[in-house]
């Protein structure tokens, strides 16, 4: 009898042993983390991965999107079904109010810590080293570049080192409850980033699609003005101005319509068909283009004849004379291909020009007339004749004739929202609608003492995370 | 190894002899029935022993026994006699049973005697969804047993439908039951290729006892499905059954404008500037009169149901079959929505002389080929698309012409729906727009192409073998096999095909084909030993051994610009590397590199997935003199799911008392069943998120500037493993007055560990991410089920008629226990403490009569007229019901039979979004609207619960405003029929059997509900196909 029961014990040991190998099933369609980065190739592979996870001017969390709707520089279109309407309402809040920026943000971060952290197990070959170390710095400068975007929505005060910024990630961990840093800390993380970056960075990266020392060189300008270090940003523009030109007419056309002139770009996210972003989708259904989102008439007005801008960013098939009048946002065309594949110029020269103009009137001599002749060398290359160089006086009058010019230079581009933060308590303004660009129930202004000039830390985050404090006033 | 086998072989045999060497003499005789005739395939047992015989074909038998021992005589249908050996010869008349053993299908074991069941299993008899023409055998469960929950997302003909037993038992998991087709576990979404008329039985396991031996697959219940065999000695039957139907639109909840009321609303009533506005009364009066379209008069159309079936079922002593095929051809209620199948099964069992060695071969062939509509629960849809064909009879445009002036259905548009330009071309931006959504969705349900042909086969082989005294070893193997080709086209003289692949390309149209294979196996093997140990102690024991292996393929493509004179045609492709140049930017007139446009690069795409799981498992079964019982399972599942926890270990244990077989009942004579039944045991559900959920995997894929590129897929907790159930099962069965009156009565608490939510938050500043799905919180079901069947009356020589009501009910209570950040969702929450899927948000109050605004009340009841998120309240209002069941009486009257069943849903509560959209007048300038906003408030002191048109479109701001209920009483099924007299029947010498029958399915519904329908497994309704309104006729002939 006891034989039978060496059956079931056959029986079983049969499964049990032929089953453990069977129980061990990888994915076939995708890697495992452990396993994925084994040379230079990969982490190319994850670099570019990183940076298709960057926010490239469509879709949630386009900051596009916001600096235009929010404020004065659109207006409701006339095809809209309740589209951006939380956007061109105002609505800011802990819970959906900062359109997932907080998120996408920290997000692209991680996945550049994550190729760092992949990158620290290769140790590349003397033939693969430039290679290598191009992905470290390329992931370096990212990484402070994003981290400025954070700080810059997300601190109250720029110009105050002391006051709260946001938290700097630079390792990968799944269960960090990190608390906030000071502006200070944060821009010298971004700096020491920086400074890794151009060490790293080897000459033959001159791609303006992935970041270069000229990115690098902006990035400081920008970031040094945000935060009162004027003299900086004026060396850091200084040396990019002497090295690029500013666009003439006809390139600034080609540069907005089909990508095709780069002279005056210093950093672009290229936008392919097949891995579009659709920055136009912000404003405009892109299947049959129609309007959700229209210019604002005010910033429609604002733009003179004989200024190339005004073509660029007024589509040719918008109708100025109707009534309402139909202004539909140009500055993303749907090309020759109607696929409204457009590059996100995410950096460009002008801006160089605006920030050394701001820089001169701000720093601590301030220079109205090296301010008041950038301003005019941007105005002379977009009308394409000289014009008249302004005189200032006093810096409001600077700050007012400097933000107007980034609204006409910089609209659609994610500036304006910024602008008027950084401006109202020089110019006490805070955002004023035209009487025509708010009907329909949308508020026509927000007041300087606004708290929605800061973006609420998300409530996702503050439930997670007991050691993240909330802005003032959310 | 053939040589081993046979050794063994060789061992047993020798074994048997030695246990079989004390058999004396023959033993003959004759079995007959009730009137004298012989019984073939009768079974002759000597008691207490494993020798048995069957009767041949003239009812003899002749068997080895000694004179002193019992001889036990059935037949199906048939009461047991036992007989004591005196002689040679024993000659037994077997009576018809008064009652036939009721039997129960378990899981690995079969039909067993109902009494000796100690779990929870609700039994559907086959005959009950027979020919019933919805085509999908887990839909037809709808209101058929107790704690089963049944509801159907879409019309779609073969559509699956959500079912949960006995309450959500997981939130992002898996929640429907396993389906298990004669021991193969299938697909529990797709039936819609199976004959259903197969169904010999359904068993609806219920509880840890009956589900533990499925290990981390029970938690959400097990539907054994059991179908047709032959009956051994039964001889040869033919049927052939046919069946024809028309279905129609359901009952419309709502009205929409006709063509005056609209355009004088937009004229009068509407703000702005709308068409209505642009015209005079007298223009107003001539369109109408000219053009009043009831949109849904186009849209719906009377869909045929045909089906034929030829079903041969044979039997001998040894061997029995069942073969069927079938034909069915069911049209959905609008045009293009369709499903034709051809189903094929064969069954067959075999046994040896001595019945000690059984084999049976399952298997089922089917082909069907589906078409689809634009509809809401089809792909990603939302139902908010133009073509979908049910959002025309919300927003169709009443004052559009369906038709063109030759009185042919216009498909394009006109000039007024924006599809056509001045000069009568087609505008393709407006043809692709909101006012002409009625013709485009015409166009697409004529003109473009969403096919699914389906070839499904699902098919076991299985044997035992009584070796030994007491010991059966049995194995089978089983597999599950899925192939779906996907044709969808686009075809370029379709509105849709304009702007496919884009607008400005010159070739149009697209077509994909995606080819997807489904294939799960499964092989098993056991060892069973069965013993009296005494004369009242029986035991039962099992060990299993048993490998499942999943693998899903999938590979596609999709090309662009199709050849119109090639339709569906590869050699109709328009070359991926074309280029073309619709743009001359710098005016040079040659095409420069930089105009270059690619519009046809192919999509193509492919996966697969693999899933193994590897048991071992073992059941104990104790019974006492069949009063008491004692049931054990446990099951060790090794799963390549969660490779850091792949093995888990799940058990019951059950208990029963069958207090009516104790002394003390056998004076009470109207009791004659009685069982008290309790269980516990704790099961798992490891089917949550992907197949590699345990693995942080990194995709790669065309990432920026279109090169590949790495990225983290979804970030996982590689901690994570199965859900567990822990279940608790109380019963009571009872039969009283003769079994007149029937039921089972159960009380359950089911608590769900370790649920698999995507609750668990993570500070996206320290980790790049909001959450991460991870066995977080905890979920409580409790409650009741109630199942009742009462003879009113019985059949019997002096009576012609049998009446039979019987119902079933469940009371559910579902509470989320356990969740670490409180709630998930906004409007739609799962909260802990309440109930998982309830509602919350501000609450509407109407309509201010002073001045037209709505009103809300704010979080302390007080009348606000702003709304404010803030004030979002729970509702206590759930989307998941609490009460469900169905009930039913079947009347028999000589030959005519009535049967019919209700089934019913209460405290259900769904967002009814198609009303949120004919009452938001934000639309009406391009959307038809409901009669309703012509009560819209105009005038101080109006009582209305339309505000004032002045405030615009309020969806956004409606708060509960369309929360309705959606409870409903439905006549789910209603059949006539009449079965001609046998006798009759016997002088054709042809016909043996002809049934006639007319059938109504969802007759009528009882509902607050405003739309087509109140039943779906979407929280939200949004434009859903409604599930139709279907008068069938049919015969079923038996030769």
């Amino acid at each position: 009898m006891k034989k039978y029961f060496l059956i079931p014990i056959i029986v079983s040991l049969l499964f049990t042993v032929s089953c453990d190998d069977q129980l061990e099933r990888f994915p076939v369609d995708s890697l495992v983390e452990e396993t994925a980065y084994q040379s230079v190739n990969d982490l190319e592979a994850g670099l570019r991965g990183a940076i298709n996870s960057i926010n490239r001017g469509g879709g949630q969390a386009s900051l596009l999107a916001f600096n235009s709707i929010f404020t004065d520089n659109a207006r409701l279109g006339g095809d809209n079904g309740g589209q951006q309407l939380n956007l061109l309402n105002q609505i800011l809040n802990s819970q959906t109010g900062d359109q997932g920026t907080w998120g996408d943000r920290y997000n692209a971060i991680n996945n550049f810590n994550r190729v760092l952290a992949g990158a620290s197990t290769i140790t590349p070959s003397a033939a693969d080293t430039d290679r290598y170390n191009n992905v470290l710095a390329q992931c370096y400068a990212f990484r402070a570049y994003l981290h400025h975007d954070l700080l810059t929505y997300y601190a109250e005060d720029l110009l105050n080192p002391s006051s709260l910024g946001v938290f700097y990630q630079n390792t990968v961990s799944t269960s960090d409850l990190p608390a906030r840093q000071t502006v200070g800390e944060v821009l010298t993380e971004i700096e020491n980033d920086l400074t890794l970056a151009a060490s790293l960075m080897p000459s033959s990266s001159t791609d303006k699609n992935y970041a270069t020392l000229d990115f690098i060189t902006f990035l400081r300008a920008r970031v040094a003005l945000y935060s009162g270090d004027y003299n900086t940003a004026i060396t850091n523009a200084n040396t990019l101005i002497s090295s690029y030109s500013l666009a003439n007419q006809t390139q600034y056309a080609a540069m907005f319509n089909g990508d095709t002139d780069t002279t005056e770009v210093i950093f672009k996210f290229d936008n392919v068909q097949g891995n579009n972003a659709s920055i136009a989708f912000n404003w405009i259904f892109t299947g049959t283009g129609g309007n959700f989102i229209e210019m604002s008439t005010e910033l429609f007005n604002a733009f003179a004849i004989g200024d190339v801008r005004r073509s660029v960013a007024v589509d040719p098939s918008s109708d100025p004379g109707a009534n309402p009048p139909v202004l539909t946002i140009g500055k993303y065309p749907a090309g020759a291909d109607t696929n409204y594949i457009n590059d996100y110029k995410a950096m460009r020269l002008s801006e160089m020009y605006l920030i050394r103009a701001e820089a001169h009137a701000r720093k601590a001599a301030p220079d109205f007339a090296a301010a008041a002749a950038d301003v005019n060398a941007i105005r002379t290359a977009r009308f394409g004749s000289a014009q008249t160089t302004a005189t200032y006086t006093s810096l409001n009058q600077a700050i007012a004739d400097i933000k107007d010019e980034r609204r006409l230079e910089l609209c659609f581009e994610g500036f304006r929202y910024l602008d008027i933060k950084r401006y109202r308590n020089i110019l006490n303004e805070g955002i004023e609608r035209d009487a025509f660009d708010c009907q329909g129930g949308v508020p026509c202004s927000l007041p300087v003492s606004s708290e929605k000039f800061t973006f609420p830390i998300p409530q996702t985050e503050i439930n997670a995370n007991p050691n993240m404090v909330q802005n003032s006033g959310y | 190894m053939r040589t081993k086998f046979s050794g063994i072989l060789t061992l047993f045999l020798a074994l048997f002899v030695q246990i079989l060497f004390a058999q004396q003499q023959t033993v003959s005789g004759i079995v007959t029935d009730d009137t004298g005739l012989p019984l073939p395939g009768a079974t002759v047992l000597v008691k207490g022993t494993t020798k048995g015989k069957s009767t041949n074909f003239d009812g003899e038998y002749s068997i080895q026994a000694n004179i002193g021992q019992t001889l036990v005589f059935s037949y199906v249908g048939y009461a047991t006699q036992e007989v004591k050996i005196t002689s040679s010869t024993v000659n037994v008349q077997l009576k018809p049973g008064e009652q036939l053993e009721a039997v129960t299908v378990v899981a690995y074991g079969g039909a067993v005697n109902s009494a000796k069941v100690a779990s929870a299993i609700a039994t559907v008899d086959g005959a009950t969804i027979e020919q019933v023409p919805i085509n999908s055998l887990d839909q037809v469960l709808q209101g058929a047993a107790a704690g089963v929950n049944v509801s159907t997302g879409s019309g779609q003909p073969g559509q699956s439908a959500t079912i949960i037993i006995r309450g959500r038992n997981s939130l992002q998991g898996d929640i429907e039951p396993l389906f298990v087709i004669d021991g193969v576990p299938v697909d529990q979404d797709n039936f819609r290729s199976l004959n259903q008329n197969d169904i010999e039985s359904l068993s609806v396991l219920k509880d840890a006892a009956a589900t533990a031996i499925y290990g981390n697959r029970g938690a959400g219940g097990v539907v054994l499905v059991t179908t047709k065999k032959g009956k051994k000695g039964s001889g040869v039957n033919i049927q052939y059954r046919t069946l024809y139907g028309v279905a129609v639109k359901p009952k419309t909840r709502f009205e929409v404008m006709n063509a005056s009321q609209f355009l004088n609303f937009q004229k009068n009533l509407l703000p702005g500037n709308q068409f209505g506005d642009s015209l005079t009364d007298t223009q107003i009066a001539a369109i109408a009169a000219q053009t009043n379209t009831n949109w849904s008069d186009i849209f719906f159309q009377q869909g045929t149901t045909l089906s034929h079936e030829m079903s041969v079922s044979t039997g001998n002593e040894n061997t029995s079959s069942y073969t069927s095929l079938q034909y069915f051809k069911q049209e959905g209620i609008t045009l293009g929505s369709d499903l034709k199948r051809f189903s094929f099964r064969n069954n067959f069992n075999g046994s040896s002389n001595s019945k000690k060695f059984n084999y049976a071969t399952n298997l089922t062939l089917n082909y069907s080929v589906s078409n689809f509509i634009v509809d809401a629960t089809r792909g990603n849809n939302t139902g908010g698309q133009l073509d979908n064909p049910f959002i025309v009879p919300y927003i169709g445009l009443p004052y559009l012409s369906p038709y063109n002036p030759d009185g042919s259905l216009n498909i394009v548009g006109t000039q007024r729906s924006g599809a056509l330009n001045p000069d009568g071309s087609v505008n393709a931006s407006g043809a692709n727009g909101f006012v002409n959504t009625a013709f485009l969705a015409l166009n697409t349900a004529r003109l473009n192409t969403d096919q699914e042909s389906e070839f499904k086969a699902v098919g076991s082989i299985s044997a035992d073998y009584n070796f030994a005294k007491n010991l059966t070893i049995g194995g089978s193997v089983g597999i599950d096999y899925t192939n779906i080709e996907l044709l969808q086209i686009t075809t370029p003289g379709s509105i849709r095909g304009l702007i496919t692949p884009n607008q400005g390309s010159e070739e149009k149209g697209s077509q994909s084909e995606t080819f997807f294979r489904d294939a799960n196996f499964i092989t098993n093997a056991f060892l069973r030993y069965q013993n009296d140990i005494t004369d009242k102690l029986n035991l039962t024991a099992t060990v299993y051994g048993e490998y499942n292996y999943s693998n899903t393929q999938s590979a596609g493509f999709t090309a662009f610009g199709l050849n119109p004179a090639l339709p569906g045609s590869g050699s109709g492709f328009t070359a991926g590397n074309t280029v073309e140049y619709p743009a001359d930017s710098n005016n040079d007139g040659v095409d420069d590199p930089e105009d270059a446009v690619y519009n046809y690069i192919p999509g193509v795409a492919s996966s697969e997935t693999e899933l193994a799981l590897a048991s071992l498992f073992g059941t104990l079964s104790l019974d006492w003199d069949g009063k008491y019982g004692l049931d054990g399972t446990i099951r060790r599942d090794q799963t390549s799911r969660f490779p850091k926890n792949s093995t888990g270990t799940f058990w019951s244990v059950a208990g029963r008392w069958n207090i009516d077989n104790e002394d003390f009942m056998s004076n009470v004579d109207f009791i004659s069943i009685l069982k008290l039944r309790a269980s516990y045991g704790v099961v798992g559900n490891q089917n949550i998120g992907s197949r590699y959920q345990g693995l942080q995997t990194v995709n790669a894929g065309p990432s920026y500037q279109l090169a590949t590129g790495y990225s983290l897929g979804t970030l996982v907790d590689e901690d994570i493993k199965w859900e567990t159930s822990k279940q608790f099962n109380v019963g009571l069965s009872f039969g009283l007055w003769n079994n007149r009156l029937t039921g089972e009565f159960d009380y359950y608490d089911f608590l769900t560990d370790e649920l698999f939510s995507n609750n668990k938050p993570l500070s996206l500043a320290g980790t790049g991410y909001s959450q991460v799905i991870a066995n977080v919180g905890s979920m409580r079901n409790r409650g009741i089920d109630l199942q009742l069947s009462y003879d009113v009356l019985r059949k019997s020589e002096s009576n012609p008629w049998s009446i039979r009501v019987h119902g079933n009910a469940n009371y559910n209570k579902n509470v989320v226990e356990e969740l670490p950040v409180g709630f998930t969702g906004n409007t739609l929450r799962v909260a802990e403490g309440r109930a998982a899927f309830t509602w919350n948000n501000v609450r509407w109050a109407g309509v201010d009569p002073s001045n037209g605004q709505p009103l809300y009340l704010d979080a302390n009841g007080n009348i606000t007229n702003v709304f404010d998120p803030a004030n979002q309240v729970y509702l206590d209002k759930n989307f998941d019901p609490t009460y469900t069941g169905g009930f039913g009486a079947d009347i028999t009257y000589k030959g005519f039979t009535l049967s019919s069943l209700f089934s019913f849903v209460a405290d259900r509560y769904r967002e009814n979004s198609s009303l949120a959209i004919i009452e938001d007048s934000g639309l009406a300038g391009f959307a038809n609207m409901s009669t309703s906003l012509l009560n819209a408030w105009t005038t101080p002191g109006q009582i209305t619960d339309i505000p004032s048109l002045a405030f615009g479109g309020l969806r956004a701001v409606d708060g509960n405003r369309y929360l309705e209920d959606a409870s409903f009483l439905r006549l789910r099924n209603v059949t006539l029929s009449y079965s001609v007299d046998p006798k009759i029947l016997e002088k054709t010498n042809v016909l043996s059997g002809l049934r006639v029958y007319v059938q109504g399915t969802n007759l009528v519904t009882w509902t607050k509900w405003r739309g087509f329908d109140p039943e779906s497994n979407q929280s939200t309704g949004f434009f859903d196909y409604p599930v139709p309104r279907t008068f069938s006729l049919g015969f079923d002939l038996n030769f």
